[in-house]
């Protein structure tokens, strides 16, 4: 009995001291890993697509490849609804290698605008989730993760139309016109149309018109809307009170109408 | 009369041997903690009670380790060698948990899957009951050999 009981007392002995040498091994490669973000660079595209690239360098000079790397970014709203997912995949980074990976966060402003009028005229906050991970020395899976906010400005930022003001043309007709002000907060610029239509208090159309605009982001906008309505008694009277529709027409995408009453 | 005081000589010789045996061991055992200690605090230092955990397990090891050692050729080593395994896979599963080592630090937060690690060692240390095992049977089995050869 001694012979088998020796046996198994080596066996264990060289499993430990195995074990311990890849624990031990892995343990002084973690400070042999290099880890560096370049300078994000950020891209909008013309359908509206800001693509934020993130270049991250890795030197494995460890003793061990890593394994199934992955890097996920999800945006997501202040409910924690999920905007978008983006994900990076490497499946090995072998050991003495440098590697350089492009991981690309996209977030489609048409696809948030489209999600409703917080996102057209109020500036918010959006969540962003990175999960980084690893199987390290093909023992030890690691992901690290962390959470912080992202600023989402408004393109229509503060979107307000004035009391409007009469003007006699003739004696057929009355101009309305109505000042219109708002903000660009978005990473890109505003080049479309706001279409205004005037609603008397009995919901019938006195006039609409169509404003070409251009507002860089960042900056304000500030311009006047007229209406021309055909005067008689009874029609200046009904214009005193009433609401107007806009509708948003800024190439990536169309939004309205937005009721806004006045009088 | 001569006799029996050589055989008092001789257990005070043992019992001295195994003290000194013993005490060299326990100081062997903890300068290797004493100087692992402070290399793996910095990486352990993020998660609360590991360190302690540790402290507290060495601690009963040595004392283990000591009691077995005092107790040799006795079947009270082999009780104290199982007892020994038996804490150590115990200390193993208990601090294995859910497999992952979690830890956060501000807004990030670490998770490492410790879970193939602690199968292997776990298995290790079963396997290390069973020799202890084995080598209580096989002192028993060699002591009843050796009384019924002294008997007639």
């Amino acid at each position: 009995m001694n012979v088998p009981i020796r046996m198994l007392g080596i066996a264990t002995s060289i499993f430990w001291i195995m074990l311990i040498a890849v624990v031990a091994l892995a343990a002084y490669s973690v400070k042999d890993l290099n880890f560096d973000f370049g300078e994000p660079q950020l891209k909008v595209a013309t359908d509206g697509e800001l693509t934020l690239s993130l270049p991250l360098y890795i030197n494995n000079r460890g003793y061990h490849s890593l394994k199934e790397f992955h890097l996920s970014t999800v945006f997501s709203d202040m409910e924690g609804v999920e905007i978008s997912r983006d994900n990076t995949f490497v499946p090995v980074i072998a050991h003495g290698e440098n590697t350089t990976i492009l991981h690309n966060i996209t977030l489609s402003a048409v696809s948030l605008l489209e999600k409703g009028e917080q996102y057209m005229f109020n500036d918010n906050s959006l969540n962003i989730s990175v999960t980084a991970g690893l199987n390290f020395a093909e023992l030890f899976p690691a992901q690290i993760s962390t959470n912080f906010t992202f600023p989402w400005g408004a393109p229509f930022y503060n979107f307000a139309l004035g009391e409007p003001s009469y003007r006699q043309v003739d004696l057929t007709q009355v101009t309305i016109a109505v000042p219109m002000s708002f903000e660009n907060h978005a990473l890109f610029d505003i080049a479309g149309n706001i279409k205004i239509e005037l609603y008397d208090r009995a919901d019938s159309l006195l006039g609409e018109s169509q404003t070409p605009v251009y507002v860089s982001q960042h900056s304000a906008y500030e311009g006047e809307v007229e209406f021309n309505v055909p005067l008689s008694s009874s029609s200046f009277s009904r214009t005193q009170n009433g609401y107007f529709n806009v509708y948003f027409d800024i190439g990536l995408l169309e939004y309205g109408p937005l009721v806004i009453a006045y009088g | 009369m001569v006799e029996q005081k050589k055989k008092s000589k001789n257990l005070v010789k043992d019992v001295s041997f195994r003290v000194a045996k013993v005490t060299v061991k326990a100081i062997l055992v903890y300068l290797i903690y004493f100087l692992l200690a402070p290399m793996i605090a910095p990486l352990f230092g993020l998660i609360p009670g590991f360190m302690e955990s540790i402290e507290a397990f060495v601690a009963v090891y040595i004392v283990l380790m000591i009691l077995s050692d005092l107790a040799a050729k006795t079947v009270f080593q082999y009780f104290f060698n199982t007892a020994r395994a038996l804490f150590f896979t115990g200390y193993l599963l208990l601090s294995m948990g859910d497999g992952a080592l979690c830890t956060s630090y501000e807004n990030f937060s670490l998770t490492v899957n410790l879970t193939l690690f602690y199968t292997i060692a776990v298995t290790l240390s079963v396997l290390g009951f069973a020799r202890t095992v084995l080598q209580a049977i096989n002192f028993m089995h060699q002591k009843a050999e050796f009384s019924s050869n002294l008997q007639p």
